[in-house]
């Protein structure tokens, strides 16, 4: 026993397997799922030049390099990335910056893509970028944090960096997100409990205060497309063919599915009336292919999957790796809810992919190495 | 017990390093709120599905794309005998910008833009490219309508090299058919024309438009029984093309000489066309083909509302018909005279409708062949009865005038005589003999009263518009013998005349020979039809020899093209108001004389002349016709030719057969209808013209028949005085 306790790299490392079984199963039902979505839409369209596969291939080619990327990324020292901390910050801020300039290109509408030998969404670097950077940077304040000073000092560099997905990129909902993550971390390395419910309670009461003026204002084009994103979550019904029309849609979706759904590759709405189908409102033709059962199945996968890192949180060596995972963590829960918040009309539209299953080889790639991250937090894990 | 220590000082480790308890209670908090979170979203899917579900799938099955796409059908082609095309649907192509897929690549909008200005240098480039830039999620938008293969495939040629041109994309073609009629105006009354490319209006097009039709395919979507969609194509059905019984050839040398006479005649005495209408029918005697049938004025068949055409015309009332003092359209009135749509409309069908078949009148003294076979085939003449005309005969209250009137009448005449001189009190005289009963009688096997059912549009009934026995009094009769009174139509004046001289067999007119499917196989032949004998073959033998008589010794002289002996009967009727300046004159006759092969007639309705009463016009015009006609459906030359003959025949660049000469029986040559420019002169270049021919002095004298240089009329070889053929005090 003593030859164990004083050696510990000698023991066999722990590795965390049903997360690991989960994660592969979702990213294999992901695919599975967009090329059920997508096939139709592909075939028709010349701009997937008529390849039913065009989308399937694409993810596929994204997943396997995540992959690779997860295994790799759980054999470094997780230290490695406590030393890169300002690296990380600095690289993600360039990058967004990057989008402005010719490398940047826009798709679907909004300029968020770089073209950098593969294309990637700055705003998903971001995220990852965000995670090990906070979590350096309460390691290094330490008790600092618990002081209004310190919260403040935390918060300042996510906050600009959300602030230039918002303004640089447009995309709101994946700045929402990264705030989300590092406020999240900042709430379970603190003390306090009072600031933090003051703070989302004062947050929550703004948004409420929002949503009443704009309902309240006969003029909504004042709030850009975002009031009549909210006007059209209100009652979707009456703006049916306009903002309203995809929400609507995936309502039509999920409510046509029933208890078993319609079977798998069986979706109606699929074809051509669901925007971004194999995109944001994935879940939504989950429901109507697997019905109300295979939607809550996702939702219980993913609830375990949130346990395992809990798990893998709470029993983490030091502060830093557990700081890691609960970035992670919190990262997964945040896209999870609003992804499905928005395809059930609970919370106004906004652009949230649903975690691994999403069509964006981005989003499944760094996620991916975000997984590996927490492996390798787990790999130092002695029980 | 150790191993009870071991985990306590793990976990002594972990709080120092890791997460302490509340940093770890505050994880299990969040983590507790997340599935909380889960558990919202649960029940807001189960509310869904519960409280919506059967509403939305409902929905989503009411807005499944079961509306089909079009898969258009060809409209099938309207030949001439000897299968040219008269009507023929081509596929165009409509073409359609995808800005979707346009806008897909940065560099596409340029390169695709940049390909069409080269292609098509009439497209309204930035028109194009703001419409993309507007409406960035638009996949379709048609730019251009009814492109030809020849227009797109340059760009198509680009599009599909890959190499050069990468980056053209979202520009395509959808088919549809256009109706073109390669010839424009050629036969366009009888030829009709389609709206749209469907729904044929007027002649052929609109009688046989069943046929001509196909049926559309479609592309469409179901649902099956697990209530999926399907979608189903079913390919279009081509319609079935019609070979019609003209020849465009006879046809076109018929029109030209209309269309010369109305470029002599037109604006002379009055203003507008040459005659108010004129009117050419050639049919096979032996079977009742219709080889040509023309009237005057004609419109493009491409376009047909161009009011140009209306241009010559008297002006139409709503209801289409033409009152007597009409206004003459011209360039300068027309906008204004036909500024209601509806009376240009009706000024339009005016212009659409086919003389030959719709229009009404009474024919003169063409009916006299008809009279005569009558009284002969009855028994009531037999041919060698002699009549005295003193230039007019009391019938009832009227004193009815022969043209001879002036010179004191015809004298005494024979029956053939009084056909050759057509002469009118002779034939009221025969009229008394054969009795109205019997007349009428004889004029219902002619047909006349009865539609021929010709298979075009729009023929005229005429069964209210001729006498029955209790309308037909004495004079009704005697008017009735030479061609007053009842209303005709040129269809059943020359398919009546044909069974007078083809041994009495009254065959049905028709102008289609052959219904083919799209592959070219025969889905039915329509072969000629023989509906009753009018007459014996001996009646019908003295009328051919009646007819012969006209144009050798009476009336119809000029009538006869160089080189042929034809028979025929002339016509001056008078219309009313019976003012004495309103004449529709006309020529019916047959050639060969030997051995009839095609009847032609003609009717000049109202030239445009000081005098109108001279058939000169029609004899002229049946002359001019039949010199092409003949020698082009080689039938030969049996009488001797002048040298001005043979110098007309030169210069129409006519080759003279002759049945003596055997090495042109063994080949025949062919002479096709001269090429015609557009003020109708004749080319006159090619086709070599040989001629062997000897001509006499006496017979350039016998036809040579002058023309008064003002009026027009025909000057009286022997007494220089101009010859008249007219009716008189007729009381209608």
């Amino acid at each position: 026993m003593k030859f164990h306790t004083n050696d510990p790299d000698r023991v066999k490392p722990y590795i965390d397997f049903s997360l690991i079984l989960i994660t592969l199963f979702l990213v294999a039902f992901g695919l599975i799922m967009v090329y059920s979505t997508s096939s139709y839409e592909a075939s028709m369209s010349a701009v997937t030049k008529n390849d039913a596969a065009y989308y399937l291939k694409k993810q596929a080619a994204a997943s396997i390099v995540g992959i690779v990327l997860m295994i790799f990324v759980s054999y470094i020292p997780y230290h490695f990335w406590e030393k890169l901390s300002g690296i990380a910050y600095v690289v993600s801020a360039v990058l967004i910056g990057l989008v402005l300039t010719p490398l940047g290109y826009e798709a679907n509408g909004a300029r968020r893509w770089l073209r950098i030998g593969i294309s990637v969404q700055p705003a998903e670097i971001a995220k990852l970028a965000m995670i090990i950077f906070v979590a350096g940077l309460i390691c290094k304040l330490k008790d600092g944090i618990n002081t209004r000073k310190g919260m403040a000092f935390i918060m300042a560099p996510p906050a600009l960096i959300c602030l230039m997905v918002w303004q640089i990129t447009d995309n709101m909902s994946s700045a929402i997100i990264i705030f989300g993550i590092s406020f999240v971390m900042l709430f379970i390395a603190s003390r306090d409990y009072k600031k933090f419910i003051v703070f989302a309670a004062a947050a929550a009461g703004l948004v409420a205060l929002l949503i009443f003026a704009i309902t309240k204002m006969a003029d909504s084009d004042k709030f850009g497309f975002r009031g009549a994103r909210i006007l059209a979550w209100l009652d979707p019904e009456a703006y049916a063919s306009g903002k309203g029309f995809q929400t609507l849609q995936a309502l039509y979706a999920i409510g046509s599915g029933g208890l078993f759904g319609k079977g798998l590759g069986q979706s109606i709405q699929k074809q051509g009336f669901l925007p971004e189908a194999q995109n944001d409102m994935i879940f939504s033709v989950i429901c109507e292919e697997l019905g109300l059962f295979g939607g809550i199945c996702i939702m219980l996968l993913f609830a375990f999957l949130l346990w395992r890192l809990m798990v893998i949180a709470n029993n983490a060596t030091d502060l830093y790796g557990a700081l890691l995972v609960v970035g992670v963590m919190a990262h997964i829960s945040i896209q999870v809810v609003l992804n499905i918040a928005v395809v059930t009309n609970t919370v106004p539209n906004t652009g949230i992919s649903l975690p691994f299953i999403s069509y964006g080889g981005s989003s499944v790639m760094f996620l991916l190495i975000e997984m590996g991250l927490v492996n390798s937090v787990g790999r130092k894990i002695r029980f | 017990m150790k191993s009870e220590k071991r985990v306590k000082r793990v976990r002594r480790i972990r709080v120092e390093n890791g997460l302490n308890k509340d940093m770890q209670a505050k994880l299990v908090i969040l983590f507790v709120m997340v599935l909380l979170a889960f558990a919202g979203l649960g029940v807001r899917l189960i509310t869904i599905t519960r409280d919506n579900g059967e509403r939305y799938k409902k929905q989503v099955l009411s807005q499944q794309k079961y509306n089909s796409i079009t898969l258009p059908y060809k409209r099938g082609d309207i030949l001439d005998c000897k299968g040219n095309k008269l009507a023929t649907s081509e596929k165009v192509y409509n073409m359609i910008i995808d800005a979707k897929v346009m806008l897909d690549k940065d560099e596409s909008l340029e390169a695709t833009l940049d390909a069409l200005r080269t292609c098509f240098p009439t497209l309204d480039i930035s028109a194009i490219r703001n419409h993309v830039t507007q409406n960035p999620t638009s996949q379709y938008h048609i730019v251009k309508k009814q492109l030809t293969y020849d227009e797109i495939s340059a760009f198509l040629e680009m599009d599909n090299n890959n190499e050069e041109y990468p980056d053209i994309a979202g520009v395509w073609f959808e088919n549809e058919y256009k109706r073109i009629y390669p010839n424009n105006s050629l036969a366009s009354d009888v030829i009709g024309f389609t709206v749209r490319g469907e729904g044929g209006q007027y002649g052929l097009e609109q009688y046989y438009n069943d046929v001509l039709e196909g049926i559309n395919g479609r592309d469409y979507g179901y649902l099956n029984e697990d209530e999926t969609l399907e979608r189903t194509t079913i390919p279009a059905t081509d319609g079935y093309n019609i070979v019609t019984t003209i020849d465009a050839n006879i046809q076109q040398i018929a029109e030209k000489y209309l269309y010369q006479f109305n470029e002599e005649y037109k604006n002379s005495a009055r203003d507008g066309n040459g005659a108010n209408n004129l009117g050419c029918i050639i049919m096979d005697v032996d079977s009742g083909d219709i080889l040509a049938m023309a009237s005057y004025p004609t419109f493009d068949l491409n376009n047909p509302r161009d009011t140009s055409r209306l241009v010559g015309m008297k002006k139409s009332e709503l209801n289409g018909t033409v009152p007597y003092d009409a206004v003459v359209l011209t360039e300068s009135n027309i906008e204004e005279e036909l500024a209601d749509d509806e009376l240009k409309n009706a000024n339009l069908a005016n212009l659409w409708k086919n003389f030959c078949i719709s229009n009404t009148y009474e024919p003169g003294s063409t009916y006299k062949p008809f009279t005569v076979a009558c009284g002969l085939e009855a028994g009531k003449l037999t041919g060698e009865e002699y009549y005295t005309c003193n230039g007019a005969l009391q019938v009832a209250d009227h004193n009815i005038k022969c043209h001879n009137y002036k010179k004191g009448g015809c004298g005494t005449l024979s029956v053939k005589g009084a056909v050759e001189n057509s002469c009118n009190v002779s034939f009221m005289l025969m009229g008394r003999q054969i009795g109205s009963p019997t007349f009428l009688e004889y004029q219902s096997k002619y047909n006349f009263g009865l539609k021929t059912n010709i298979d075009l549009y729009g023929e005229s009934r005429t069964d209210s518009l001729i006498f029955s026995g209790d309308t037909m009094g004495e004079t009704e009769l005697a008017t009735s013998t030479f061609g007053q009174g009842f209303n005709v139509t040129m269809i059943q004046m020359i398919t009546g005349f044909c069974s007078l001289i083809n041994g009495g067999y009254y065959y049905e007119p028709h102008m289609v020979s052959k219904i083919t499917a799209s592959d070219g196989s025969v889905v039915k032949t329509i072969t000629p039809r023989v509906l009753k004998q009018t007459i014996s073959e001996q009646t019908s033998a003295e009328i051919v020899d009646y007819c012969i008589g006209v144009v050798e010794e009476g009336t119809g002289k000029e009538a006869r093209p160089a080189g042929y002996r034809i028979g025929g009967k002339t016509g001056t009727a008078e219309m009313v108001p019976r003012d004495r300046t309103n004449y529709l004159l006309s020529f019916m006759g047959f050639a060969p004389a030997d051995n009839p092969q095609i009847a032609i007639y003609i009717v000049v309705d109202r030239p445009n002349s000081w005098v109108q009463d001279n058939v000169g016009f029609a004899r002229k015009l049946c002359k001019q016709i039949l010199t092409e006609v003949l020698p082009y459906m080689n039938i030969y030359m049996t009488e001797e030719l002048s040298e001005k003959e043979e110098a007309e025949l030169a210069e129409l660049n006519i080759t003279i057969k002759k049945a003596t000469q055997p090495e042109e029986e063994e080949q025949p040559e062919v002479t096709d209808a001269p090429d015609v420019d557009e003020e109708g002169n004749i080319d006159p270049h090619g086709g070599d013209v040989t001629s062997s021919n000897q001509v006499t002095e006496e017979e350039m004298n016998s036809d040579d028949v002058e023309l008064a240089p003002l009026t027009g009329n025909v000057l009286n070889v022997e007494t220089g005085e101009a010859v008249r053929e007219n009716t008189d005090e007729v009381p209608y």
